[in-house]
């Protein structure tokens, strides 16, 4: 099962990726967290160190192809594959690939098409995949989020943060990308302003799977630059989290 | 077929990955040594099977050992030279096995073996068991097999040492195939969705043009993914090896472009070049007023002796057109033997940038490298002839025999005209080229279109206004 969390920059995905890696490990399941955000901070959020990426893997190729470095018999496609191994980092928990940045110049669409087709082929090898995708609609005209089963999409009380969700809704319906589930998260709630913003996320037309309320200790954690996924299990946001997935796998 | 061994076998487990979290031990990889090697012998015992250092059951859960696949085959029509092409089936093989991992190949193969795979009494001699029968029924010629299972260091660095040997021999050969040696070429036609009439032909002798593929790689992914963008091209019939144009060929471009082109010469810039993508990691163009050609690859950003950059020019001969002159190349096909053969090869080339000069100096034959400008000796059509001139290029002599035969032309003409009646000549006016495109189509009606390629504009006057 593929779950992609998107929505625009800064309403929360990555506190919402992680914790939804969190519950699912929890849960004692094969989880796989890609991080498909450039600017994201997953791995960060889930307190392990990032040695190489799949843009690491995409360049050094290149190079050594461009060099004459590789012999002629060795397979290219192998080599991807095995490198791809070496840039997925693994925990007790969970596994995550971090993408990175995204192409130079030059041609990559050879190259590019074997790396979904590997990714593809490491995906199968897991009960749960966490896309955390980049801020946004790029996923979805990339065409990098269409085999998701669930999209999560997080806004907060902004309104630029509303506008998003609905357009990954529209763009989602135009470009015929249908997820079997497609749901709204609203962060960042307060007690005061909840009816109203709650009121708002109903005009977008994706239904509410969730709200996580305004929470001190993330905003305390995010200054530290403690992992989010280190957050007790008390924790309001965690809670609301694992609730939203026992919703999703019902 | 496989009873005794107590995981399953099946096509249906390639692709299985074993997490950190599910394994029980790590077989060579990042962070240990490790080879597989296939050997054609005279004397094999078939079904042997053995186990050199620790098996499953003595190594430590978590651990990573060092390890090496020797695979012994004997057969009255097995050949040295299929040993890479069996060799390469391993890494399929071994995925068979539930609960076996294996990537990549030759020295950097990687494998694990799953904590459930062991509790259910695996070891490494049920690989080989697997494997040896697997081996049979995939290549009906091997009549004995034997595998020898290494996980003793020492064992595994001798058994490196002679593998390197091996792998080195191979690439030798590799690298001297040539178009001749084979009988299918390959077609990707990856980029046709911003190309629509553009199929790329990878040949031994010509990568693919963005550089990331060669026929080896196509070889893989054809079979990888038949329905795929990569699909084989049986070679044919041969019209002309030194142009490189090939009946097969022509049709498959003809078919994929639907009726656009339909004619290519896979190793000219003349006459029929082959299509361009967009991707190409560099373009090698005509210089008509010197008769050579010149290079300029992706990374250039300066101007070329045509006066545009690369960007400009690859915007003209992109698109999957067919533009006589121009033809988009990767760097690799500049190592090739058969590098633009039909036109002289190195020898038609005066001028590339420094960068690509000096990546591919073991490749220019060595009387040539000092005579080849770069951005650095000369950049005006002007400064080009004279550096030419002044190292003793190869082209010069080309333009002096043309002028000679010009000249004879221009002399007879002159006779005939002489011989007519006098006529007033007036003298041309000062003409100054102010433009220059590979291709121009100009508007016209009648259902008929006119296209100029390699036109070079001349006026007399260019007025330039204010609107």
């Amino acid at each position: 099962m593929i779950i992609a969390v998107s929505g625009k920059g800064g309403t929360g995905k990555t506190l919402l990726s992680s914790l939804l890696i969190k519950e699912l490990s929890e849960k004692g399941k094969d989880v796989l967290a890609i991080d498909a955000d450039p600017d994201s901070n997953l791995p960060e959020a889930l307190g392990v160190e990032v040695i190489k990426t799949v843009g690491d893997v995409r360049e050094e190729l290149k190079i050594d192809t461009a060099q004459g470095n590789i012999p002629k018999e060795m397979n290219k496609w192998d080599i991807l594959d095995y490198k791809i191994m070496e840039a997925v980092i693994e925990t007790p928990g969970f596994d995550l690939l971090v993408m990175g940045r995204p192409e130079g110049s030059g041609c990559y669409c050879a190259v590019n098409n074997i790396l979904r087709k590997i990714i593809e082929t490491l995906s199968k090898n897991y009960d749960y995949i966490v896309i955390d995708t980049e801020a946004g609609l790029e996923h979805l005209s990339r065409r990098t989020t269409q085999n998701v089963d669930t999209m999560l999409v997080v806004t907060d009380k902004s309104k630029r943060g509303m506008l998003t969700a609905q357009r990954i809704s529209e763009l989602a319906k135009e470009l015929d990308i249908t997820f079997k589930d497609i749901f709204l998260v609203v962060n960042r709630i307060t007690p005061e302003n909840k009816d109203l913003i709650l009121k708002k996320a109903e005009d977008t037309g994706i239904e509410i799977i969730g709200t996580i309320h305004e929470d001190s200790q993330v905003a305390e954690y995010d200054i530290e630059g403690v992992p989010l996924i280190n957050l007790s299990n008390d924790s309001d946001s965690v809670k609301t989290v694992s609730n939203i997935v026992s919703q999703i796998l019902k | 077929m496989f009873e005794d061994i107590p995981v399953d076998v099946s096509p249906m487990y390639e692709g299985e990955r074993i997490r950190a979290a599910n394994m029980f031990v790590e077989l060579a990889g990042p962070k240990s040594i490790g080879a597989e090697l296939v050997q054609v012998e005279e004397e094999v015992e078939d079904g042997k099977i053995e186990v050199i250092g620790p098996n499953l059951s003595e190594m430590k859960e978590g651990e990573t050992y060092p390890f090496g696949l020797l695979i012994e085959i004997k057969g009255e029509k097995l050949e040295k030279e299929l040993e890479g092409v069996i060799e390469r089936r391993t890494h399929e093989l071994c995925n068979y096995v539930k609960g076996f991992m294996h990537l990549n190949q030759r020295d950097q193969i990687w494998c694990r073996v799953s904590k459930e795979a062991v509790e259910s009494g695996f070891g490494l001699e049920h690989l080989g068991k697997a494997i040896s029968i697997l081996f049979k029924e995939e290549f009906p010629i091997i009549e004995a097999i034997s595998i020898k299972v290494l996980t003793d260091r020492e064992e595994v660095e001798t058994f490196l040492e002679n593998a390197f040997k091996q792998y080195e021999e191979r690439d030798a050969k590799a690298r001297e195939l040539s178009d001749e040696d084979v009988d299918v070429f390959y077609g990707c036609v990856m980029c046709q969705s911003f190309a629509p009439t553009h199929t790329c032909v990878v040949t031994p002798d010509r990568t693919a043009l963005c550089g990331a593929i060669n026929w080896f790689d196509c070889r893989a992914a054809a079979k990888m993914d038949p329905d795929g963008p990569i699909f084989e091209i049986e070679k044919g019939e041969v019209l002309d090896d030194i142009k490189g144009e090939y009946v097969n060929v022509n049709a498959v471009m003809a078919d994929k472009s639907q009726g656009t082109v339909d004619r290519v010469y896979l190793h000219s810039v003349f006459g029929y070049p082959h299509t361009s993508c967009g991707c190409f990691e560099a373009v090698a163009f005509y210089i008509p007023e010197l008769d050579g050609i010149g290079i300029v690859d992706r990374d250039y950003k300066g101007e070329t002796p045509l006066g545009i950059p690369f960007s400009a020019m690859a915007g003209q001969c992109s698109g999957g057109k067919q533009v006589e002159g121009f033809a988009g190349l990767s760097l690799e096909y500049m190592r090739s033997p058969k590098f633009l053969q039909a036109d002289g090869g190195y020898e038609r080339i005066i001028w590339l940038p420094k960068a690509i000069k000096d990546s591919l100096i073991d490749f220019i034959p060595e009387d040539l490298v000092d005579k080849i400008p770069t951005e650095e000796d000369a950049n005006s059509i002007k400064d080009i002839r004279r550096f030419l001139r002044e190292h003793d290029h190869p082209v010069i002599e080309r333009l002096k025999e043309s002028k000679k035969s010009v000249e004879k032309v221009e002399a007879e003409e002159l006779v005939e005209e002489t011989s007519s009646e006098m006529e007033f000549i007036p003298e041309e006016p000062q003409m100054a080229q102010v433009g220059y495109v590979p291709e121009l189509t100009v508007p016209s009606s009648g259902g008929m279109k006119i296209t100029f390629k390699n036109a070079k504009i001349y006026a007399e006057k260019v007025i330039i206004k204010k609107k």
